[in-house]
């Protein structure tokens, strides 16, 4: 539509000033930058080159200073012994228990509360709960829950018929019992995150799918969990780097043990550390957690590269 | 297939009426345009017919078999979002045959990797594939069949829409303002290529909008609703020429049509000062009513002595192929009026060619007394002795 409005003047203005041809230098990006540059290399790099320093000497926690270079003593010490494989071993078995339990949990329980039913809000507020209590009040709880003779879990397993169970001094109980405190612990993170993802698939998919005839499984299998799958990757990611460095709650419940059977590279580090005093041995453990650690993260940014790819093939 | 008939069909959320006692009968083949303002009830009503929304009271037949409690995809029918509603994560080729897919789709599709195969295997079956390349071909998406649907166009992204509702073949088409997130030009070309899909096709298309040019050149039947109620339901020639109420009135037409109040005295009609001869008795029997008239029927002179009612020009859009005149009657001057003031009683005239005219023009009006109709001032409905228009 044309219409006829009036032409408004161009209200006249002075010559705009000349321009400075050199850009005026000013410090503030710099003083910003330079802050966060600071707490990096303070707080980051600083400690990762003194780790990966330490790793080469054979300090001990009694005389920090007075340590040696010995070259890759520690290492070649550390990948010749089947200790130090076995705590990778326990390491992987507990992040993959860990990391399976939790984002399925976590995922089954985010449609749950993303229902309608009465009470949701009371709901959704009880089960986020194990997230925001301390460690160490979960690890209390446990404690009690696993009690060989006061226990609710003894209870249980007796009232069925299948006896009592050492659930932190049997060597065979120990990984189970420290893998069920943890993923109730951080399953309500994963519940969260994914609810968050599952309240964002428009409405209208869940429509479109009744409408071309997809019952409620297969609207699940083959639209939502697509649109699901960006998120659980990256929840996976953090929940599998977490696991790789969780401390607490293992130390605080069975110190690593029975027998050595929950003791990761992180336990075992703080146990050379701090128990054997051998803080070159500890670094040098630190340091190959970190080359664990990346090649996960590596995994993940090719898997992410390749989802990545497909989903914007030919685009 | 199918005749559809609503029989007393409403709907409330939550203790609030949203669609009121609907009753209509759409006969089969039929392109009916559920046509009214944002929040008056079609988008609900469309979804009622879907199954997608619960009928609160009354029926919904489709030939006949009332199907209040059948699930969506048992009533034969697909339905186009106006968000389109396309599987991101899958191909267009996976986004078309998913309804087929569906159809044939065994508890077992659910095992991990076999189930994999077995779609894939479904999707290349011969019958699948040929109808996949078939209704892309029909819609012109075949160079995109492997693509996601974020790596297409708006437009494209509708046909792919269109497409997946198209490829089983259904009784029923249901489309949800479909147009409405395209520009102004791929909107005129999708319009034009859904009407030929429905000459195509020879089913009942069920079509939301807002846009009463989309509900015009497209549907052969319009619904007008607001508030939950039924304002007029006939066809697009109908409803321009003789709205049912002002409501219609005012909401068909570009300019919408002058509804002028008339004081009546008497046996006399009297129209800001200039009397009506040609009102009826049953306009003079009330007191009030409003004189609608299309502005393609007014005339507007600008020669002295050539009759009419004298006016003021205060508006002038030039469309180039025609004039769109703003006026007011009277030869007051309305220069310094401004905001609500000066639309009210604003009045148009739509001109055929470039017709110069000035604001604050003094000119008169006129138009042909079988060009009018009456309508009530209380109820807002048409007289009944209103003349039927000649065609517009």
């Amino acid at each position: 539509m044309t219409t006829h409005a009036p032409t408004r003047d161009r209200i006249p203005t002075a010559d705009p000033p000349p321009r400075n041809k050199r850009r005026r230098f000013s410090w503030t990006p710099y003083l910003f930058i330079g802050l966060a540059v600071l707490y990096l290399v303070l707080f980051a790099v600083v400690p990762l080159l003194k780790g990966l320093d330490l790793s080469f000497t054979d300090t001990r926690l009694l005389n920090p200073t007075g340590g040696t270079y010995i070259g890759f003593e520690n290492y070649e010490r550390l990948l010749g012994s089947g200790a130090f494989f076995k705590s990778v071993l326990t390491t992987l078995v507990y992040t993959a228990f860990t990391v399976v339990a939790s984002l399925t949990l976590g995922t089954i329980s985010a449609f749950v509360i993303n229902r309608k039913f009465p009470g949701r809000t009371l709901a959704r507020a009880v089960m986020v709960m194990p997230w925001a209590v301390p460690t160490v009040a979960v690890v209390l709880v446990f404690r009690w829950i696993y009690n060989d003779s006061s226990g609710v879990a003894n209870a249980a397993t007796t009232a069925l018929g299948l006896g009592e169970r050492g659930w932190l001094t049997d060597p065979d109980y120990g990984m189970f019992s420290v893998v069920v405190a943890t993923v109730w612990k951080v399953t309500p993170f994963v519940m969260l995150v994914v609810l968050a993802a599952l309240q964002s698939v428009p409405e209208d998919l869940y429509e479109a799918t009744r409408v071309d005839g997809a019952g409620s499984y297969s609207t699940f299998k083959l639209v939502v969990l697509p649109f699901l799958m960006p998120t659980l990757r990256v929840v996976g990611l953090l929940m599998t780097i977490w696991s790789f460095r969780r401390f607490e709650i293992i130390w605080l419940l069975t110190g690593g043990g029975p027998v050595d059977a929950t003791t990761t590279i992180v336990i075992d580090v703080y146990r050379q550390a701090f128990n054997n005093s051998q803080l070159g041995v500890a670094a040098a453990i630190g340091m190959l957690g970190l080359v664990l650690s990346l090649i996960v993260t590596a995994i993940y940014f090719v898997l992410e590269l390749r989802a990545n790819k497909q989903n914007g093939a030919n685009a | 297939m199918p005749t559809i008939e609503f029989d007393r069909v409403s709907k409330n959320f939550a203790g609030n009426t949203v669609i009121q006692g609907f009753d209509a009968t759409v006969p089969d083949k039929e392109f009916l345009v559920l046509l009214g303002p944002s929040g008056c009830g079609k988008s609900t009503m469309l979804r009622m017919i879907a199954g997608l929304t619960d009928i609160s009271q009354g029926q919904l037949k489709f030939d006949g078999v009332v199907v209040n409690d059948l699930e969506p995809k048992k009533r034969n029918i697909a339905f186009v979002f106006q968000s389109y509603a396309l599987y991101p994560h899958m191909s267009v080729r996976a986004n078309i045959g998913f309804p087929l897919i569906m159809d044939s789709f065994k508890w077992w599709h659910h095992i991990p990797v076999v189930g994999g195969f077995a779609r894939r295997a479904l999707m290349n079956r011969k019958d699948i594939a040929a109808k996949i390349t078939d209704v892309a071909e029909m819609l012109e998406l075949t160079d995109y069949l492997d693509r996601r649907p974020k790596a297409l166009s708006g437009g494209q992204r509708q046909r792919v829409a269109v497409a997946r509702s198209l490829i089983r073949e259904p009784a029923l088409y249901l489309l949800d303002e479909p147009l409405s997130n395209l520009d102004a030009k791929l909107r005129t070309q999708m319009r034009a290529e859904i009407s030929a899909l429905h000459d195509r096709v020879q089913k009942t298309f069920v079509y939301v909008t807002h846009d009463q040019v989309e509900a015009m050149t497209m549907g052969t039947r319009i619904i007008v609703l607001n508030d939950g109620l039924v304002q007029q339901y006939g066809t697009p020639k109908e409803i321009y020429d003789r709205p049912a109420n002002t409501f219609v009135a005012k909401f068909i037409g570009s300019p919408p049509m002058n509804l002028i109040p008339v004081d009546i005295h008497g046996t006399k009609a009297d129209m800001f000062g200039n009397d009506l001869s040609f009102a009826p008795p049953e306009v003079t029997a009330a007191q009030k009513a409003h004189l609608g008239v299309r502005a393609e029927k007014v005339r507007v002179h600008t020669e002295a002595g050539s009759g009419g009612y004298p006016a003021r020009v205060i508006t002038v859009e030039h469309l180039g192929s025609e004039t769109v005149v703003g006026f007011k009657f009277g030869s007051e001057d309305h220069t310094t009026e401004v905001g609500a003031r000066a639309s009210r009683d604003l009045f148009y005239s739509k001109l055929v060619g470039d017709v110069r005219l000035e604001h604050g023009q003094l000119c008169s009006v006129s138009f042909d007394a079988s060009d009018v109709l009456w309508y009530s001032t209380e109820s807002g409905e048409l007289l009944d002795d209103s003349p039927q228009m000649a065609s517009s």
